[in-house]
């Protein structure tokens, strides 16, 4: 009996460490420039292989493994931590790595301050890189390290960051953020943070050269952005970090005050954790439409619906939970809302969900007084949380002949105005003739007389 | 200046037509005319409705009012073609063929009134 018990909690143990947290996929493959140690990013990576990932390394010019081939996606994710490689093999070209992201593969790219085919994809992503060679540079805090390593707080709540993390070391560029809509900030540069052109401050042209300008032209601020997401349409999600220092195991030990230890261990496994759909992750199960107070059966939809028709929508959500590793019914979205749609929304609704029932929004509306063919459309769009669009057709046709009331209340008086004419009619018909018999009766008698 | 009580005030128009009507028709005719001023009523208050209520729905209207102003029309003709003095006008209508015309006429009424009421 214990024999058994071991032995089935083993397989279980065993099944449960094949599959990694990700929803998409747990095979990752690391694109790491010769000039990089693998060994030292093992806190990133061993943190990446305990989470159930399996890694493959691989050079930017190596041929193979090819990351996509004759169109099908052989890797789940892909972390690019090829900072100053200028060319790499045909596969891993800019524009194959945007195909990629249709193929719903997960990137993490990393940047730095030589100008690579990297720099240029970034701006696909409406992200605006600065001139070469122009690394961030922040005087404040006073600290021990170069002014190149800089110490950034990170938000104290925010939804892909564990809250309450001790400073983040980074390294590297800025970007600024162009004003696509599916751009997730998630690291911002300090406020007193500058881009310029020197390691150290002395012969700094830039610096220089804006002060000329009154300031105008310098790469600085908090509108800057380090680590960026980008949640792509078909759900792949691609993470730009703006220098590959931020990962690596010298940052994570370090301590940026007393006894604190950088937050960077934490940091880089929460932005991967975003970054390869772990957390975040929503999806519709499915959605069903009747008239309200008819059970909703999967089978049982119907074709059309009459104008001024009362329809009940329901839809059910998933989120995808990486601790138990499935699909759990969520029912924390309070911003959902349901179009009923004929070229313009006719109504926009809230979708609220309902009580008692995990996963589950319903709502009840009445169909407009238009016919015409309509569409049901769910469209959530939130940073940062993917994408959920649903679309159902159906027609709403007039209703039938013998669709409309049968009696107006408002034409009563008429109904007992002609009703009473004809009941009246027949009253006097029958008194006329009445008056009639008796009239013939009293000449019949006269004759008689 | 006193003098004797004034006689009794003259009877008014209204007064001395009421009288007369009520002294010189024939009882048949008084029927017809009961069945008119129920008609004339019912139209009347079918009309205000419309106009200060609501014309919807008109058909309902049109029909109802019609009903009552067709009716009110053909027993009108009933009441001139049965009264004895109108004898000399109609001489080739006898008062049974005068009610003939009247109910067959109401009946054709009632039926386009009904099916365009709605």
């Amino acid at each position: 009996m214990r024999l058994l018990a071991s032995l089935a909690a083993a397989i279980l143990a065993l099944v449960a460490a094949a599959g990694a947290a990700s929803s998409t996929g747990s095979s990752v493959l690391v694109v790491l420039e010769p000039e990089l140690d693998k060994r030292k990013f093992s806190t990133f990576f061993g943190g990446l292989e305990k989470r159930g990932y399996e890694l493959t390394f691989r050079a930017p010019r190596d041929a193979t493994p090819l990351v996509i081939e004759d169109d099908v996606p052989k890797f789940s994710n892909v972390i690019v931590f090829a900072p100053s490689t200028k060319s790499f093999a045909p596969d891993l070209l800019p524009q194959s790595l945007v195909n990629l992201l249709s193929h719903n593969v997960n990137a993490i790219f990393t940047l730095s301050t030589a100008q690579t085919p990297l720099t240029s994809l970034a701006s696909e992503f409406s992200l605006i890189i600065p001139p070469p060679h122009t690394p961030l540079i922040s005087h404040f805090p006073k600290r021990s390290l170069p002014p190149t390593t800089i110490p950034i707080t990170p938000p104290t709540s925010h939804s892909i960051l564990t809250s309450n993390l001790p400073p983040i070391l980074f390294k590297g560029i800025p970007h600024a953020l162009g004003t696509n809509p599916f751009l997730v900030p998630i690291l911002k540069a300090p406020e007193e943070s500058f881009a310029t052109d020197s390691d150290s401050d002395s012969g700094a042209d830039a610096l220089v050269d804006a002060a000329d300008k009154g300031g105008e032209g310098l790469w600085a601020g908090s509108s800057m952005g380090v680590v960026t997401g980008f949640q792509a349409h078909g759900g792949a999600r691609a993470l730009w970090v703006g220098g590959v220092d931020v990962f690596s195991d010298e940052f994570a030990k370090t301590e940026v005050s007393k006894g604190v230890k950088s937050g960077n261990a934490v940091f880089c496994q929460d932005i991967a954790k975003w970054a390869f759909q772990e957390s975040l992750v929503l999806r519709i199960d499915s959605t069903t439409h009747n008239h309200v107070n008819v059970t909703h059966d999967a089978d049982n939809v119907p074709t059309q619906y009459t104008t001024n028709d009362m329809i009940t929508y329901t839809t059910y959500i998933s989120k995808w939970d990486p601790e138990s590793r499935r699909w759990t019914p969520y029912s924390g979205i309070n911003d959902l809302q349901l179009e009923f749609t004929m070229l313009d929304p006719h109504i926009r609704t809230a979708l609220p969900a309902v009580r008692g029932t995990p996963g589950k929004y319903e709502v009840t509306f009445r169909a407009p007084d238009r016919h015409g063919v309509f569409k049901f459309v769910v469209d959530y769009k939130r940073k940062g949380w993917t994408h959920l669009h649903s679309a159902i057709t159906v027609p709403v046709v007039p209703p039938r002949h013998d669709g409309y009331p049968r009696f107006l209340s408002a034409a009563w008086p008429y109904y007992a105005g002609a009703i009473s004419t004809s009941v009246g009619f027949v009253l006097f018909s029958a008194l006329w003739l009445a008056g009639d018999a008796v009239s013939e009766k009293a000449r019949g008698k006269k004759k008689l007389e | 200046m006193a003098g004797p009580k004034t006689p009794a005030q003259a009877p008014s128009a209204v007064e001395s037509l009421w009288t007369s009507y009520t002294e010189n028709t024939p009882s048949r005719l008084k029927l017809i005319d009961s069945f008119l001023v129920f008609i004339m009523l019912s139209g009347i208050m079918q009309f205000l409705y419309c106009i200060l209520v609501t014309n919807y729905p008109f058909n309902a209207f049109l029909s109802g009012f019609g009903s009552t102003v067709g009716q009110f029309v053909l027993t009108a003709s009933l009441r001139s073609q049965v009264n004895p003095q109108n004898k000399e006008q109609f001489k080739e209508v006898s008062p049974e063929r005068a009610f003939a015309d009247f109910a067959l006429g109401s009946i054709v009424l009632h039926f386009f009134v009904f099916n365009f009421l709605g």
